[in-house]
């Protein structure tokens, strides 16, 4: 079940973040989302030898933590999304997916001309698109 | 949800956007005009190259983003690469395109028969050309900082209908 997904800018500056759980534990989200984000920094920067290509926007699994799963997605212009999970087996092929139409969502919510770039994503259509996504992302991993 | 309009409404656009920060907003200051324009351009930019580098795996450098904004974003744009791109491999990049789109329709005023006045109105007709072309230099520059490279854009129209960007 996703828990929260985040947009970081490019200054690690919160662009938008939702949490998914009737809990009201949005604050170790944060902080989660946060520590995420220096995994994503030393991914970035010292890539593995071991093969995976280093211009992959995928970054996959960054870390687990004690209930949770952190992944991890940069594009070309340093917007890390990044989503975190509860389920203990998530098909990579079924994150990626997601990433993909996240993208896309946020693409869309850019390119909004009164849409100022670095300050966070106010607009209600993206809201509703992004809990459709999770949406179909909690049916089809059930399923 | 791509919704298609037709070209003209480009031209058209851009023609009156240019013509109206030139005569009606900022009407004796045209640098002031040209900076609201190339700020436009910017920010469009920006968001355009949030649009094309969807797909795409991330650059390794800025040889790779410039080769990017040369091939696929022009061709998204004007349905054509860049023809020619030179560089001195210590940051300055030269970017040419044989037949600039957007001023493609535009003729260079026949110069008059006063021998006296041909500098000045060949300095007009450049001048209101080069008015048009801060609106896709704000554009270059607003992806290349979007993909993390702070630059200056530049153009310069020697011949019509060819046109460069440094």
């Amino acid at each position: 079940m996703i828990v929260c997904v985040a947009v970081v800018g490019q200054q690690n500056n919160p662009l938008y973040i939702q949490s998914f759980t009737e809990a009201e534990d949005d604050l170790k989200l944060h902080h989660i989302v946060h520590c995420s984000l220096d995994v994503v920094d030393e991914r970035v920067n010292n890539p593995k030898r071991s093969g995976s290509t280093l211009n992959e926007t995928f970054l996959g699994l960054l870390y687990p933590t004690e209930n949770y799963k952190v992944y991890g997605y940069l594009t070309n212009t340093k917007v890390k999304f990044i989503l975190v999970t509860t389920d203990l087996d998530v098909r990579d092929a079924d994150v990626r997916n997601f990433f993909r139409r996240f993208h896309s969502a946020y693409v869309d919510a850019v390119s909004n001309p009164f849409h100022v770039p670095g300050k966070k994503i106010t607009s209600r259509t993206f809201a509703e698109r992004v809990s459709n996504i999770v949406k179909s992302f909690r049916l089809s991993s059930s399923g | 949800m791509g919704r298609e309009v037709a070209e003209s409404c480009i031209d058209s656009l851009l023609t009156e956007m240019v013509s109206s920060y030139c005569n009606h907003f900022y009407a004796n200051k045209p640098e002031l005009a040209a900076r609201r324009i190339e700020a436009i351009g910017y920010q469009v930019g920006h968001q355009l190259s949030e649009r094309y580098t969807m797909e795409r795996p991330r650059f390794s450098d800025h040889l790779e983003a410039i080769k990017f904004i040369c091939k696929d974003f022009w061709s998204e744009l004007f349905k054509k690469q860049i023809d020619n791109l030179k560089t001195n491999h210590r940051g300055t990049f030269v970017l040419q395109d044989n037949r600039f789109r957007w001023l493609s329709r535009m003729s260079p005023e026949p110069s008059l028969e006063n021998v006296d006045s041909q500098d000045p109105s060949e300095n007009k007709a450049a001048q209101a050309t080069s008015m048009h072309l801060y609106f896709p230099c704000g554009i270059i520059r607003g992806a290349l900082s979007n993909l993390g490279i702070p630059c200056a854009v530049s153009a310069d129209i020697s011949n019509l209908p060819a046109c460069e960007y440094i």
